[in-house]
């Protein structure tokens, strides 16, 4: 036998060991990501402006994660990973923290990312003329001082337990900004996009961004992490419309949807069952809230207030958003189940968050009770006006599932329906409203959720002036003990509970759609949307 | 006739201003804040004051409109509130898409009726004229977003992706962007469904309005006398009665531009197309004035010039209009 005959026997022979030895290949070894490809995400809504540090909506942050970086970012797990921030440390008192940063960092405009930009670019948050809404996460911040161009110290006034975790994940965590480009450019050219203006140091950089069309951006080549990003460029479109949504991504046309409404999920995964449908533990939390105070003379947002007529009694609170509502049967009709019935002012994937949903059992006979003792009934029976929005069609299934509840124990819930602006400005500008369903604000901690109830919060919508829930918020924040900070938590909760000046009904389910050909990505709420380690298997 | 145009130029500028005015009175008087919209997560009272004192919302409403219509005056349609995106510059880059929409969506309203009304008309009360008028009954009862997505199902989903369920694709040489796709055979089957959807309506008014005009005209005597004559039926029916069966179709035509750009709306966000209609709802949603403002004008603008160019067709169809 000639050697040339014999090759396909050995070559054969030593696979067949090679698969003895080695065992199965592993999936890192199967799959090797793959550099290159335009990948293309399908966004929900508009993206309202790039000025990342005072634009509104998570369509907007999840351009700012790709195209800017920051010191921290936070995995699923809550470890802390650096960014541009090498190492990090933090004093015993909990007073400074101190970053080093990553040698070989750069903005897109080619300038260093140094503790100046760092300095820079906190002070801007912290500056009441930017209006950032991250400046109140930034009140515990005494300076920023920079020890020298790699090495960066935060000094706090007093100790800050979730420093990290507001740096990494709330909004759009700390997106640092080149000061060049900064002040080369206005804020009007920030905001509309205009080539060059939006400057970040994360791994794509801004191309162009037309509303209404498309936002598109390219590969970062200096990017700090060596071979990342693998995508050539990321193109986002907005497809507002659910059922073409999923036609685009039944056609192929898209690779992502960075936002997928839950009452479409199972269609979904339906007509695409090699789909890889992303979710976790409910973040948001799903509110039927109750206004708790109305200004005195009527003018709104009046420091004077009184209680609200009708929510200002905690028994009425109770009666409807307590014992009167079915949270289970809101979550069996309004998400096929896919949700948490929940109480706590924090949902089930919140940090610290503890289930206090025994203490508002479904009871109608308890809630006509209540009723009764503050004055309601059949000779005077309770009336209000339930605000839903046009924004999720969720919204409006709750609140009118909510209103059949209502009608059982003989309240009226007469249901507006207005559209998002609409709603907004009611809420945010103390306008008349009794009771509205929504879901805010995805919660990375329970500390995040001052931003939205504390008293003198902008989105304290029902504007209770209980000075109590200030002071749990302060305490928990600066708590550094981990579990003395959880019986804080425990303790708030079961109290916010009891008052209901925050009315959650369940967990807002958050879901992602990907196509089986996009690999690398890792879920992580809406709190780190990164396409960086993303690549295409075709 | 030049002098006719002239007057009818001057008409437009009374009847642009009054409708701008009236969109900018009523913007202001439905509910919501573009503030509330602008500012977000950073809503606080001091920066909503601010916010209304940069983008001169403060003032009085009569003093805002003076203010948008001065700066018009002088070319400068104003800036979004909420990007402060040049409002001319995005309403041009949105033009074509919308405009491209809405001449094939009449193409296609003009391709299925005429045929189905000559043939209703010239073969009334018989199959072929029941079939054409319910076909036409069908066509206007189904809503173009209804339309669109039996469209959606069936050629983007139902027949393995046949056509893109949305985004555009521009017309070589149209594009206006960085990042863009162009080409014509991209182009058509990115505008067939919208147009479909779009025109199926309108083409069922249009059949039902020429049939009972071609009814009426081909009994007259002139068409009697062209068949006299020894006319083939071929140019008795579109030389003579067609022709002139189309004057209150072609009026009509001028008439739908408002509800084709009112449907655009719906059929562009349906398949999510760039075009005006998206940018008009969506400006109105965020309550962005200035954008409103724009679309308003555009819109108006566009519908004044065709009903011009409507009227100025009349005299092509039938000679015997003179505009003196």
């Amino acid at each position: 036998m000639s050697p040339r005959r014999l090759l396909p026997g050995c070559l054969l022979a030593l696979a067949v060991l090679a698969a003895m030895i080695g065992g199965p290949p592993t999936l890192s070894e199967a799959q090797a990501p793959k550099r290159g490809g335009i990948f293309r995400v399908s966004y929900g809504n508009e993206i309202a402006h790039l000025d990342f540090h005072t634009a509104p909506g998570y369509e907007m942050m999840w351009v700012a994660m790709n195209v800017g970086c920051g010191l921290v970012n936070i995995t699923p797990d809550g470890t802390f990973v650096g960014d541009a921030a090498e190492s990090w440390q933090v004093s015993p008192d909990g007073l400074l923290y101190s970053f080093k940063l990553k040698k070989n960092v750069l903005f897109h405009d080619g300038t260093k990312v140094d503790a100046a930009a760092v300095k820079f670019s906190i002070d801007r948050l912290m500056d009441p003329a930017t209006g950032s809404g991250m400046r109140i996460f930034y009140e515990s911040v005494h300076s920023v001082e920079v020890l020298d161009p790699l090495t960066v110290h935060i000094r706090l006034k007093h100790p800050y337990a979730f420093m990290l975790h507001m740096l990494a994940g709330y909004r759009t965590g700390l997106i640092l900004y080149s000061p060049t480009a900064t002040q080369k450019f206005t804020l009007e050219d920030r905001k509309q996009g205009k080539p060059g203006a939006v400057v970040g140091c994360g791994p794509f950089k801004l191309i162009e961004w037309v509303k209404g069309s498309h936002l598109a951006m390219d590969r970062f080549d200096k990017y700090f992490e060596p071979g990342l990003p693998y995508l050539d460029r990321v193109i986002i479109r907005v497809i507002k419309d659910p059922i073409t949504e999923m036609a685009a991504f039944k056609a192929g046309e898209i690779d992502f949807i960075a936002s997928f409404s839950p009452e479409h999920v199972d269609t979904m995964r339906a007509q695409n069952p090699r789909a890889q449908i992303m979710t976790g533990k409910e973040t948001t939390p799903m509110l039927a809230a109750m206004k708790v105070t109305v200004p005195k003379d009527g003018k709104p947002m009046a420091k004077d207030r009184m209680p609200h007529p009708i929510f200002g009694d905690v028994r009425v609170r109770k009666a409807v958003g307590c014992y009167g509502i079915d949270r289970k049967e809101i979550v069996k009709i309004a998400f096929k189940g896919q949700a948490t019935p929940w109480l706590g002012i924090i949902p089930p994937g919140t940090l610290d968050t503890v289930d206090v949903t025994s203490m508002c059992p479904y009871d109608p006979g308890k809630a006509k009770a209540l009723l009764a003792e503050s004055g309601y009934g059949p000779h005077k029976p309770l009336t209000f006006e339930l605000m839903t929005n046009t924004e999720k069609t969720v919204f409006n299934v709750i609140a009118t599932v909510i209103k059949d509840q209502m009608t059982r124990i003989g309240v009226t819930a007469n249901i507006r329906l207005v559209d998002k602006v609409t709603w907004m400005t009611a809420a945010n500008q103390d306008g008349p409203w009794d009771m509205y369903v929504e879901d805010l604000l995805s919660l990375l901690t329970l500390d995040s959720n001052a931003f939205l109830s504390t008293t003198q919060a902008s989105w304290n919508h029902t504007r209770h002036v209980d000075t109590k829930v200030d002071d749990y918020y302060a305490r928990y924040a600066r708590e550094m003990d981990a579990v003395k900070r959880k019986a804080i938590a425990r303790e708030f909760q079961e109290f916010s509970a009891d008052k209901l000046y925050w009315n959650t009904i369940s967990g807002s389910p958050f879901y992602m759609v990907a196509q089986p050909w996009m690999k690398g990505y890792v879920y992580n709420a809406e709190f780190e949307v990164h396409y960086d380690k993303v690549w295409l298997d075709k | 006739m030049r002098i006719y145009i002239l007057k009818r130029l001057i008409q437009i500028v009374p009847t642009v201003l009054g409708i701008t005015f009236v969109v900018f009175l009523m913007m202001r008087s439905i509910p919501g804040d573009p503030v509330v919209a602008l500012l977000g997560d950073a809503y606080t009272e001091e920066n909503a004051i601010k916010a209304r004192h940069d983008y001169g919302l403060d003032k009085p409403v009569l003093v805002q409109y003076l203010i948008w219509l001065g700066k018009l005056a002088q070319g400068d349609w104003g800036a979004s509130i909420l990007t402060g995106r040049p409002v001319l510059s995005d309403v041009l880059v949105r033009l074509p898409v919308t405009l491209e929409l809405v001449v094939l969506s009449m193409a296609v309203a003009l391709a299925i009726a005429i045929p189905a009304a000559i043939v209703g008309a010239l073969r009334q009360n018989t199959w072929a004229d029941y079939t054409a008028t319910s076909v036409a009954m069908v066509g206007v009862s189904i809503p173009e977003f209804f339309l669109g997505v039996l469209l959606l199902l069936a050629f983007s989903i139902g027949l393995g992706g046949l056509l893109p369920s949305s985004g555009w694709v521009y017309l070589p040489g149209t594009c206006q962007t960085v990042v863009c796709a162009a080409g014509l055979w991209g182009n058509t089957q990115h505008v067939l469904m919208p147009a479909l959807a779009l025109g199926v309506g309108r083409a069922a008014l249009l059949t039902r309005l020429l049939r009972a005009s071609m009814l009426e005209v081909i009994r007259t005597e002139y068409v009697t006398t062209a068949r006299a004559k020894g006319l083939g039926e071929g140019p008795v029916v579109l030389k003579h009665a067609l022709k002139n069966a189309l004057i209150p179709t072609v009026t009509v035509m001028g008439l739908q531009v408002g509800f084709l750009i009112g449907g655009a709306i719906v059929v562009e966000t349906l398949f999510a197309m760039p075009g005006l209609g998206t940018f008009g709802i969506d400006a109105i949603i965020a309550r962005d004035y200035q954008q409103v403002q724009g679309f308003a004008l555009v819109t108006a603008l566009a519908f004044v010039f065709i009903n011009l160019i409507v009227d100025l067709t009349y005299t092509f169809l039938d000679p015997r209009i003179r505009y003196s």
